[in-house]
């Protein structure tokens, strides 16, 4: 028999091909890593009077590349992980602005704009590429919502999972290899349903009521002085607009003015001879369509004491200069009043109040202030704001920029006290005198906790009114917060009308699959089909013999000989 | 695509099964009854195991190596070798060879394994998205756990059913039958009381079983030269 010696020297054979399959396969697993999910957040979809604005889909199922992509690839049906650090406004112009074909555009934003981390605040590189991150993220912003884009667009905040993957696609992109089917590479997988719209939008207003002292005998309504701030946001991607600063100052500063005049007018003593009304308004963005809800909803009588209004918006992070808007001419006795309060107790304060003038256009539909609604209805009114100009519609509404740690918190007890110690001047006659009631280290004093600590809350509540329910939980404590420091709370709900239709499915998860190509499989295929040869072959010659298995393939030939 | 690649492990898990049937003489001689017996035994055998793994095991929190835990394992492991001896001794076949029936019962045995441990998993997650090297993986443990059977099952023809062997072979046979035996201890004890993944242990497996298939073919084939 020849066969015995060959067997042994077979076998070795086989041992080495193995063992460098193995090896190849060791090699190569060292890139593989599970599936990744990331949390998402999606640019808004909305329509003005029926024109389509913002990402019109919300399911995603690509592959991804990065933007060193291949400048003729058809990008159609690939989508874009796009870190903001390396975005240039080149592209931006190409693609959104013009409208090229994409398949889905995903923007990873540094981690100092998540409201959810802790270390947000600022540890993140120097002042510089901040100030331009910054810059460029409102510029994107700002073309995002006003761009009508066909396909999903989501933010995302950069983490370990994430960047590892970009790295990876950048890898692949650099080697010209742009992610397809054929290739393999990384998949994005968002399964949503298509996005409805948001039936009949709620917009609810809260008022909290602060009698004055009424003298015995005396038949008249006591005066009234409104303090009032919208409290909601509008930003690209509406589960991330916390508007930190507009307007959550504003109610900051609102919230620590009711509790401070709550103390001075739970004493008949020093009970003032005004009404005190607090309004939280909602529908801000939306040429403040809750304010002017609001204010019809009053009685005519009521609306004819109010001696004047005060509206909040953005004062945040101002450092020396405050601007007060009105649309009446600063000769009006009301606005010289304001004024002369306001600029008696900044000059104590060391800062600027300035007059701003700014007619009103009654045909025009963008009120952009929210006092131009009480002036609609003859109400004198003022809004207190750092902002010098008017904004745009839809423009500083807290968006993606407007986080926390822009916010000086130094800036807005400030503000509560230019705005307390001037209401009070007023109420209680101290003009001309210098009267400190709100004195520090008084029990008076403005309170920087509590400040700190609402400015927090409201820090991590996105609160975008269509997407913000009636019962939401950030309503109930902000009614239960002014019930704590007046006398009767007040919640008006309404729907918003107007032009705007806004559509749901605000932030999804986003599955990152690595997948292995069509190629790769076919390859596969045919490692084991001639794995399985070679082992049958193997298997046939060691127990049967190598004329065995020529005999196998030469059976069917025999076969036609004998038939024949 | 992802079928495609479902389909590929399958052939990878599966197919050398297949190819050893048809390729060695076991096909000729019409083995496939006592094979699907052995696949019967080896069922009740698992059964018996997990009762026991259920009632003797405490459950782990942690993914550490317990050397009590593992120990308790690898003697209800041996239950396999009841099982085996069960399945090569009591079971009564048509009249075939030593030499086919305990090819025959290896094969049973490594392919009923296959399927309780390998096809549900395969199933469920060839078939996602991702993309893992995983699952050939787990082909290539199905093809060393092949091997390891058949040599299993050679030694223990060996020990129960080779009545005149040479004297000094039978400790070398109990020590190898010993060996392949624990081998599914000794490399849980690579995964997790040494942290190998999963790529080198499956090397380690292929490797072992490659060279404990070399030891007992010449085993037997030293065994079979006084009767020739």
């Amino acid at each position: 028999m020849a066969t015995p010696p060959r067997k042994p020297r077979n076998r070795e054979m086989l041992f080495d091909s193995v063992i460098a399959l193995v090896f190849i396969l060791v090699a190569c697993v060292d890139f593989c890593d599970g599936a990744t999910v990331v949390d998402v957040y999606r640019l808004i979809q909305y329509d003005i009077s029926g024109v389509p604005f913002g990402s019109r889909l919300a399911s995603l199922n690509h592959h991804a590349a990065s933007l060193h992509f291949s400048p003729h690839a058809d990008l159609s049906r690939t989508v874009l992980l796009i870190p903001l650090r390396e975005l240039n406004m080149s592209f931006v112009q190409e693609y959104i602005v013009a409208g090229k074909p994409l398949g889905g555009l995903i923007f990873l934003l540094p981690q100092m704009f998540n409201f959810e981390s802790k270390d947000g605040a600022g540890s993140n590189g120097d002042d510089g590429s901040k100030e331009l991150l910054k810059s460029m993220l409102a510029e994107l912003e700002q073309i995002l919502i006003h761009a009508n884009l066909p396909y999903p667009v989501y933010f995302a905040f950069e983490d370990d999972n994430i960047d590892a993957v970009l790295l990876d696609i950048k890898k692949n992109d650099a080697s010209g290899q742009p992610a397809t089917a054929t290739t393999g590479g990384y998949k994005f997988v968002v399964s949503a349903t298509e996005p409805k719209k948001v039936g009949s939008p709620p917009i609810t207003n809260i008022q909290g009521w602060l009698s004055g002292l009424k003298t015995d005998g005396d038949s008249h309504q006591l005066p009234t002085i409104a303090i009032v701030a919208s409290y909601d946001t509008f930003g690209a991607a509406p589960a991330l607009s916390v508007g930190s600063d507009s307007n959550g100052s504003g109610i900051v500063a609102l919230l620590e003015v009711a509790r401070l005049f709550s103390l001075l007018y739970s004493n008949p003593k020093t009970r003032g001879q005004y009404n005190l009304l607090f309004g939280l308004t909602s529908g801000g963005p939306y040429n403040y369509n809750g304010t002017r809800k609001w204010l019809q909803s009053f009685d005519q009588r009521l609306r004819e004491t109010i001696d004047y209004a005060i509206c909040l918006d953005t004062i945040g992070s101002w450092e020396n200069e405050l601007w007060i808007h009105v649309s009446k001419p600063p000769e009006n006795a009301f606005i010289k009043q304001i004024l002369e309060d306001f600029s008696s107790v900044a000059e104590e304060l060391g800062v600027q109040v300035n007059l701003k003038h700014k007619k009103i256009n009654i045909s025009n539909p963008r009120v952009a202030w929210e006092h131009e609604q009480f002036s609609r209805l003859r109400v004198t009114a003022a809004t207190l704001s750092e902002l010098s100009s008017a904004p745009e519609l839809l423009e500083s509404t807290g968006g993606l920029l407007d986080g926390r740690q822009f916010v000086n918190e130094a800036a807005i007890v400030r503000s509560v006290k230019l705005i307390a110690e001037s209401l009070a001047k007023h109420i209680y006659g101290h003009q001309g005198k210098n009267v400190q009631i709100f004195a520090d280290n008084s029990n008076l004093a403005v309170n920087p906790s509590y400040v700190r600590s609402w400015l927090d809350v409201l820090s991590q509540t996105p609160r975008v009114a269509p997407f913000l329910s009636k019962d939401d939980p950030f309503i109930t404590a902000l009614k239960k917060e002014l019930e704590d420091h007046t006398d009767e709370v007040n919640v008006q709900r309404e729907i918003l009308d107007g032009m705007f239709t806004f559509y749901d499915s605000t932030s999804a998860k986003l599955n990152i699959y690595q997948v292995a190509s069509v190629t790769f499989d076919l390859l596969l295929l045919l490692v084991l089909g001639s794995y399985l040869i070679v082992l049958f072959s193997f298997l046939v010659i060691t127990t049967r013999g190598l004329d065995d298995l020529i005999s196998l393939f030469r059976r069917p030939p025999s076969r036609k000989v004998k038939t024949a | 695509m992802t079928v495609f690649h479902f389909f590929n492990c399958a052939i990878l898990t599966f197919g050398p099964h297949a190819v050893y049937y048809s390729a060695t003489p076991l096909s000729e001689y019409d083995t496939l009854g006592t094979s699907v017996k052995a696949a019967v035994v080896y069922l009740a055998t698992a059964l018996v195991k997990l009762i026991c793994l259920a009632t003797f095991l405490k459950v782990s929190e942690s993914d550490s190596f317990d050397p009590y835990q593992e120990i308790l394992k690898a003697l209800i492991g041996f239950i396999d070798v009841a099982g085996l001896y069960f399945a090569l001794t009591q079971l009564t076949h048509r009249n075939i060879s030593q030499n086919h029936k305990f090819q025959a019962v290896g094969l049973g045995w490594a392919f009923a394994d296959s399927v309780l441990h390998r096809l549900a998993p395969l199933w469920v997650g060839a078939r996602g998205l991702e993309f893992t090297w995983e699952y050939i993986l787990q082909g290539l443990e199905a093809n060393a756990n092949l091997v390891l059977s058949i040599s299993l099952a050679a030694l223990g023809s060996l020990m129960w059913l080779r009545k005149n062997k040479p004297k000094t072979l039978i400790p070398i046979i109990y020590l190898c039958a010993v060996i392949v035996a624990t081998m599914p201890s000794i490399t849980s004890y690579l995964r997790r009381g040494l942290g190998w993944h999963l790529p080198k242990v499956v090397g380690f497996e292929l490797f072992t079983s490659l060279v404990m298939a070399f030891i007992s073919w010449q085993l037997f084939s030293a065994c079979q030269r006084p009767s020739v």
